[in-house]
């Protein structure tokens, strides 16, 4: 072989292998629990909300301090009723496919989700919709049956309205599937294995910021301990989210080892024990003030939660829309909680543990689901912290479709609840009081002003003044607060823990989505 | 000997119809909801109508002996449903689950067999020597120790700290071999003891030592006189070892991130996934009854008595 072909090829090689690492793609991994579902934009489970916001966006953004931003629409006006919106789209915003994101696109999308409407009716957007019509090729008009307020908040949540491109629609919608998950997003779906990985890529066409990472590898490891793990390995380079993706001790052990970023995100919900006012001893206001002021969270935070999520003094953080109202908290005061049972009658027998009144012992089942380790763990401390002022809990651990069921129909004494976070508080938590399926309105149902309570919130949601609503919301909320009928616990956090890789992690306004497109890898 | 091997296929069919109706009635007489678990999922509020909605959608809403005699017709045609918390067929996705599964079981499996077995001739060789000691704190080690925490254990010193093994994940050599051995340690350490006592017992019957007189070299009499009879209770207890071998490997890939059947049932399970349950233990009962259908036949095959007796008795 004469010598210059060898050498031409040598310098070709070399020229390739240069331009191979000069671009090396830049990958994000990492890990879910379970795989990702085929990416409906109009279904559930087992469609993961995070990855359906990657790809299909909504009309309009949810904002960390509550507000809504202009996003595929770029602007919307309101009738004074309250009752039409028309929202004006981007005119530079197609489908990763090329197909364009027209009015059309989003009429038949909300076609396609509201053709399964009973699987919606959960969500009041649903059932207010009268008609969705394309006024022009930009324009889009929606009209409700009633001025019910949350209308854009509802509009913002991962689903059910958001657009997929209608050419990938089956049988005419997506009630029978997809044919593949094409959206608008920044993101695309490039590969799949079922119980392995997912493989992201950034949509080179898309109209808004180009996301720093070439892709996104969410690899599917169930167990949080092997997830830790696979962060420690360098196998992923992230764990995110507010389900506990790491135990909280193995969350404070990687904040010490300090090669690690951590991170915790605002309060994105409230975790709250619903006490039952409508039987048992805690259907007695002066019992569950006392439980209020008998619990210190602080050192229950510090030893069981690691410092993982803050302290809640109310049913909502103060960062929720509606909800920084200047309530006095319950202080933790076991003097004082002593001081409200003596005054209600229960008294302690000598040689007893527990109150009673009138042979009444007082004694209360906690519910909480059995296999939730931190639940659990919660539940020990406040039968702990409540025996010393002979308040007698009695722990009932059962799994969790069980524990709902106790939800629905009212039969505890005390039980763990969670509000919905971003978007839906407070709204869709407190309209959801007045649904009997709910632990909350079991809780309430003991109070004397309950229908009073109910009709102050269907007064809220269609309340077309600000002012007015933030009247009716402060009536509620301070209502809820001196009945006690909730024990906040803590406010719960996402959490992330990033390899050194990662430079940048920052947190979604709303818990359900993850902002990969604002993550960045660290520069060399 | 072919009438044995088809008497026990025969009863597989009626042994699978009693398997599904058991499972299928327990799962349905408990008290939990999986429309309410549909629900939790999906992360909708479970209200009345939700939940009328989820039911209906599910199929749960009609009598039981509906449901089931649908389910069988179709199970009959190869159709186990589709999946409440996937919304995917059954069928098809324990089929591609399945084959991991069974290649981490099977590497186990070898694992047990080629390391059990030179370690209880070593055992009973050097009896109360070091080695037999050795083997016995092995042993007890490997039957102590739960294998989900001896698989945590192996990835903290390989893959933490020495970086030799991937920690996670499916691929080559490198990536089975420390799942294989933390789901084997047991049944291995189980094996090598019962061989070395098999092999102590078989040692002083008097065959043995008739063959010692003939002069027969020591090696001669290990090999055909004591390890051929000692392996019989061995081979009765690898049958028994196949479905801790599986098991194990249910728990173990979760450790691993080993994407096999375990994961996919496990989360089933907890999801009141009633298809996917009903489907995953029907499969395991027909792969033990063939395990142990293998099992019986090695057995009678390696142990003339067997043989004898069973075509003696028709």
């Amino acid at each position: 072989m004469p010598r210059w072909i060898i050498h031409a090829a040598v310098l070709l090689l070399t020229i390739g292998a240069t331009l191979g690492t000069g671009r090396a793609e830049s990958r994000l991994a990492m890990s879910w629990p379970v795989d990702i579902g085929p990416l409906n934009p109009h279904l559930y489970s087992p469609n993961q909300m995070f990855a359906q916001a990657m790809v299909y966006e909504p009309l309009v953004k949810y904002q960390a301090d509550g507000t809504l931003a202009p996003w595929l629409a770029e602007r919307w006006t309101i009738s004074d009723d309250g009752r039409v919106y028309t929202f004006t789209l981007r005119k530079d915003v197609t489908f990763s496919n090329g197909e364009p994101f027209d009015a059309a696109a989003v009429v038949a999308n909300f076609g396609a989700a509201l053709a399964n409407l009973p699987r919606h009716a959960w969500l009041e957007l649903a059932n207010q919709i009268r008609k969705v019509e394309a006024v022009d090729d930009g324009t889009v008009r929606l009209t409700l049956d009633d001025p019910y307020y949350p209308i854009l908040q509802e509009l913002a949540l991962p689903r059910p309205f958001r657009f997929i491109a209608p050419s990938q629609f089956v049988n005419g919608g997506t009630v029978d599937g997809i044919v593949a998950p094409i959206g608008t997003g920044p993101w695309v779906l490039a590969e799949s294995h079922l119980g392995e990985n997912y493989v992201f890529r950034r949509n080179p066409t898309y109209w808004g910021d180009q996301p720093t990472y070439d892709s996104v590898d969410v690899k599917i490891i169930p167990d949080p301990n092997s997830r830790a793990i696979a962060l420690e390995t360098g196998d992923i380079d992230l764990v995110y989210g507010a389900e506990g993706p790491v135990s909280p001790d193995t969350f404070a052990r990687f904040q010490a080892m300090g090669a690690l970023t951590t991170a915790m995100s605002a309060p994105l919900e409230t975790q709250m024990v619903a006490m039952n006012s409508q039987q048992g001893p805690t259907a007695d206001r002066a019992v569950r003030r006392a439980i209020n002021h008998a619990v210190d969270k602080d050192t229950m935070i510090e030893t069981v939660l690691y410092g993982t999520q803050t302290r809640a003094d109310f049913l909502f953080a103060p960062n929720v829309p509606y909800a920084d109202i200047g309530l006095t908290p319950y202080a933790y005061d076991p003097a004082k909680a002593v001081a409200l049972l003596e005054e209600a009658g229960w008294h302690l027998e000598p040689g007893r543990k527990v109150r009673s009144r009138d042979g009444e012992p007082l004694v209360i089942e906690l519910c909480f689901v059995g296999n939730d380790a931190l639940a659990k763990s919660i539940s020990e401390v406040l039968q702990a912290e409540l025996s010393k002022v002979g308040i007698g809990i009695t722990l009932v651990g059962e799994e969790a479709s069980s524990i709902y069921a106790r939800q629905r129909d009212g039969r505890f004494g005390m039980i763990f609840n969670r509000t919905w976070g971003a978007p839906y508080d407070p709204h869709a938590f407190v309209s959801s009081m007045r649904t009997p399926a709910h632990a909350d309105y079991q809780a309430q149902l003991g109070l004397a002003d309950k229908a009073e309570i109910d009709a102050a919130i269907g007064a809220a949601l269609i309340s077309t003044d600000a002012e007015e609503r933030q009247a009716i919301y402060r009536q509620i909320l301070t209502r809820l607060h001196d009945a006690a009928i909730y024990l906040p616990l803590t406010y719960v956090s996402a959490i992330a823990v990033a390899r050194p890789e990662v430079e940048a992690v920052s947190f979604g306004a709303i818990a359900s989505e993850i902002p990969f497109d604002r993550f960045r890898p660290a520069t060399q | 000997m072919l009438g044995f091997i088809v008497r026990r296929v025969l009863l597989l069919p009626p042994m699978l119809l009693g398997a599904s109706l058991v499972i299928f009635l327990l799962l349905r007489l408990g008290p939990s909801d999986p429309a309410m678990d549909y629900l939790r999922l999906s992360r909708v509020p479970p209200t009345a109508e939700a939940l009328e909605a989820a039911r209906a959608l599910l199929g749960l809403d009609r009598p039981i002996a509906d449901q089931y005699v649908d389910w069988l017709w179709n199970a009959v045609h190869l159709d186990f449903g589709v999946s409440y918390a996937l919304q995917r067929p059954v069928l098809p996705d324990l089929l591609y689950f399945l084959p991991a599964t069974l290649q981490l079981a099977g590497v186990a499996l070898l694992l047990t067999l080629t390391i059990s077995i030179p370690l209880g001739v070593w055992a009973a060789r050097h009896r109360d020597g070091w080695p037999d000691q050795l083997v016995r704190v092995i042993a007890f080690f490997g039957v102590s120790m739960p294998n989900f925490w001896l698989g945590f254990l192996l990835i903290l010193l390989f893959s933490v700290h020495l970086g030799w093994l991937p920690a996670m994940g499916r691929g080559g050599v490198a990536h089975i071999l420390m799942p294989a051995v933390a789901i084997s340690l047991m049944s291995l350490s189980i094996n090598a003891r019962l061989l070395r006592a098999s092999m102590l017992e078989v040692a002083g019957q008097r065959h043995v030592t008739y063959a010692r007189l003939r002069g027969l070299s020591a090696g001669k009499v290990e090999r055909t006189h004591i390890l051929r009879n000692a392996l019989l209770p061995i081979i009765t207890a690898t049958g028994m070892h196949i479905g801790e071998l599986i098991g194990g490997t249910l728990i173990i890939e979760a450790v691993f991130g080993w994407p096999g059947i375990g994961r996919y049932a496990v989360s089933a399970i907890f999801n009141r996934d009633y298809p996917v349950v009903q489907c995953f233990t029907l499969l395991m009962v027909a792969i033990f009854v063939v395990c142990n259908l293998i099992v019986d036949i090695v057995y009678a095959w390696a142990d003339p008595r067997i043989r004898m007796s069973a075509s003696g008795m028709r």
